[in-house]
């Protein structure tokens, strides 16, 4: 083996093993600043949320840093929050139903109908409501479905009702119409992005090969685009577990959510005891993204179909 | 010689040398003399994380242009959310504002703020004499924060729904009134009002048995609740509406709702008592643009600044000389519907806020009502 002095310092040439690794580090390189970000804006926020939950809070709202089990006590003991987040979880799962099917029928319609210029108009138009804040997004829903808002008076207008009615705001009702209304429009991008590389006539030789429209449409199409609507799901049903402006501002006094438990804590600088139960809620979503990892191919999500 | 053709001799150069010596040295001590408030500044910006009602921004624009002072404000959510801020980041603030107990009990007892002299500050003398002398923002190092508004919590009802007309705490757990009353979304506060409709004094500092009791209500109460308000304008619009016959906030509901073309309603403090605030304006320890606050101060709370924004904002002040302007402009009805004069008197029957020993119990109690 042969060595090179260079500046005083002796090196060895790479051998084959380093010369892998280098190779290997390089091919990773492209990743390391979505992975500082991932690891600097997740991982560390998540091991400090996860080190204050077994910390206390003490007189004039100090963190007392000494372990203790007592957060995670009172969330299982207190069966408000384990209540709260069964609910978080129905209200989620219902409004990704809903968003799902609504989203697939738009994006569907997008895809096999409409020119690929008019759909990006049409997705354009979809996402023109994120231009505004989401609080006033949620406020506008407050005058449309309140006592005095815009459906009680259509519905007055067309004698279906003879005065105004509470059944949609102001409950679980309202939180559902409004979240649904929020995050349908995510689901209808990933939607169409899976859908637009499906190739329709696939549909046409299966039935044409004795497939009822619905049969392709359950084996031809639906394997073809289930990345996509795995990927929707995600996309919806998760941050439906932190939302807390809309069951706050549309869901009224019996409507809340877990994250609207988990905001009175931290609004009262009681870190420790916000950081447990907001732990339970990621140790959740992680548990989730774990059990569906395998449909978490991103790539497939355009390049299938 | 020199680039320039320029013959510095030795004698010329410590000559200069001499003059910037003198020149930096006399910059030092005027930035010193402005570092505690007391010359005349060269403006700049300062950082205040304050409630949205505490400045109007014509006013700032004002002393912007007349005196370069530049006010960076964060808005504040809270008292709890605001000492926690300060406590992160100490000096990146300059001046904060707080209520009532949480001036001497938390951020003085943390040692965050700055107490000071309030006397040195000329608009001071158009305070009510009192209000510079508050023996809870009073220390041995100084006065803890500038005082600013004040208001009992009072509770407000819808006359032509309410019936007869209420006078205590209790009307919010009338059954007859479920899913018509709304209150803001301060989760402590609403446990410390149901402390006060037990008959408790001390509602920050519940002891478990007390709690106890307040849960029950508590219970009572979830019913009647249609939705918290996000801010205190939402609790007004949600009577405008009619959606609302029942309300709590501050002082002055009564003209906000009429103002807003909503029904009539009148408002009571509860006879149980009430909770109240008095809020000032602190100095935050090692800010770096303290030498700003006295300046900006003086100009902030001139009374015609302070009247503008009574008339804007509408809760009483401590400017005995607002009052008097108020008055010339003919707005002493307005003021006197707001008891602009008898702070003293109401603040000294109420529970002020302050940082307690049961908020934690306060938030899982309330977390345990109001969740699934």
């Amino acid at each position: 083996m042969t060595t090179r002095v260079v500046g005083g310092a002796t090196l060895a040439p790479p051998t084959a093993a380093s010369g892998g690794r280098i190779s290997s580090l390089r091919r990773f390189a492209p990743f390391i600043p979505a992975g500082l970000i991932l690891v600097g804006l997740f991982f560390v926020p998540l091991a400090v949320m996860l080190v204050f939950s077994f910390w206390s809070t003490g007189a004039n709202l100090d963190v007392i840093p000494v372990w203790t089990l007592e957060n995670y006590a009172n969330f299982f003991e207190n069966t408000t929050y384990v209540r709260t987040l069964f609910k978080t979880l129905v209200i989620g799962a219902g409004v990704t139903l809903v968003s799902l099917v609504g989203a697939f029928a738009v994006a569907y319609f997008l895809a096999r109908y409409v020119s690929r210029r008019w759909a990006r108009v049409a997705l354009l138009i979809i996402i023109v409501p994120f231009w505004t804040s989401y609080l006033l997004r949620v406020y506008s829903w407050q005058a449309i479905l309140g006592e005095r808002g815009a459906l009680n008076q259509v519905l007055m207008g067309l004698g279906l009702i003879s005065e105004p009615s509470r059944l949609f705001v102001y409950n679980d009702i309202g939180t559902f119409i409004v979240l649904t209304y929020v995050y349908l429009p995510f689901a209808a991008l990933v939607l169409y992005a899976s859908l637009e590389r499906f190739d329709f006539t696939q549909l046409t030789a299966a039935q044409d090969l004795g497939a009822r429209p619905h049969q392709a449409f359950r084996h031809v199409l639906l394997p073809q685009i289930r990345p996509g609507l795995i990927t929707a799901a995600i996309f919806v049903f998760i941050p439906i577990l932190g939302e807390f402006l809309t069951p706050s501002m549309v869901g009224g006094a019996g409507g809340l959510l877990i994250a609207n438990l988990v905001a009175n804590f931290f609004k009262n600088a009681l870190i420790p005891e916000g950081a447990a139960v907001g732990f339970m809620i990621a140790a959740f979503v992680l548990v989730l993204l774990i059990a569906f990892r395998r449909y978490l191919r991103v790539e497939d999500v355009y390049a299938r179909g | 010689m020199n680039a320039h053709g320029y013959d510095l001799s030795r004698r010329r150069f410590l000559q200069a040398s001499a003059l910037a010596g003198v020149a930096v040295g006399m910059g030092g001590i005027t930035a010193a003399c402005n570092a505690i408030g007391g010359g005349a500044v060269q403006g700049g910006t300062f950082n205040w994380m304050t409630w949205g009602d505490h400045y109007i921004d014509e006013q700032l624009k004002a002393i912007e242009a007349s005196d370069k002072i530049v006010a960076n404000i964060s808005e504040l959510a809270g008292n709890a959310e605001g000492f926690a801020k300060v406590k992160e980041v100490k000096g990146q603030l300059d001046m904060i504002s707080g209520d009532a107990l949480w001036v001497p009990d938390a951020y003085f007892a943390e040692g965050l703020i700055v107490p000071f002299d309030i006397n040195e500050l000329k608009v001071s003398q158009q305070l009510y004499p009192f209000a510079r002398q508050f023996e809870i923002w009073t220390k041995p190092e100084g006065y803890l924060g500038y005082p600013f508004g004040w208001s009992p919590i009072s509770i407000y009802y819808n006359a032509a729904e309410v019936s007869p007309a209420p006078d205590s705490w209790q009307v919010l757990l009338d059954p007859k009134y479920k899913g018509r009353i709304v209150v803001e979304n301060q989760p402590e506060e609403i446990v410390a009002y149901m402390g006060k409709a037990a008959g408790f004094d001390d509602v920050y500092n519940m002891t478990d048995d007390q709690l106890a009791t307040v849960k029950g209500l508590l219970e009572q109460l979830k019913p009647n609740v249609l939705r918290f308000a996000q801010q205190a304008t939402d609790s007004v619009n949600a009577m405008i509406s009619g959606e609302a016959w029942l309300i709590t906030g501050n002082f002055g509901n009564e003209d906000r709702v009429k103002d807003g073309g909503g029904p009539e309603i009148k408002g009571y403090i509860p006879k149980e008592g009430t909770v109240g605030w008095m809020d000032a304006e602190m100095i935050v320890k090692d800010g770096a643009n303290t030498s700003l606050l006295f300046p900006y101060l003086e100009k902030a709370e001139q009374a015609e600044n302070i009247a503008a924004n009574f008339i804007k904002h509408g809760r009483p002040l401590f400017s005995e000389k607002a009052y008097q302007v108020l008055v010339d402009q003919g707005e002493k009805d307005r003021a006197d519907r707001y008891r602009w004069t008898e702070s003293e008197a109401i603040l000294s029957q109420t529970t002020l806020k302050g940082p307690g020993t049961s908020t934690a119990k306060s938030i899982q109690l309330f977390n345990e009502i109001f969740g699934a």
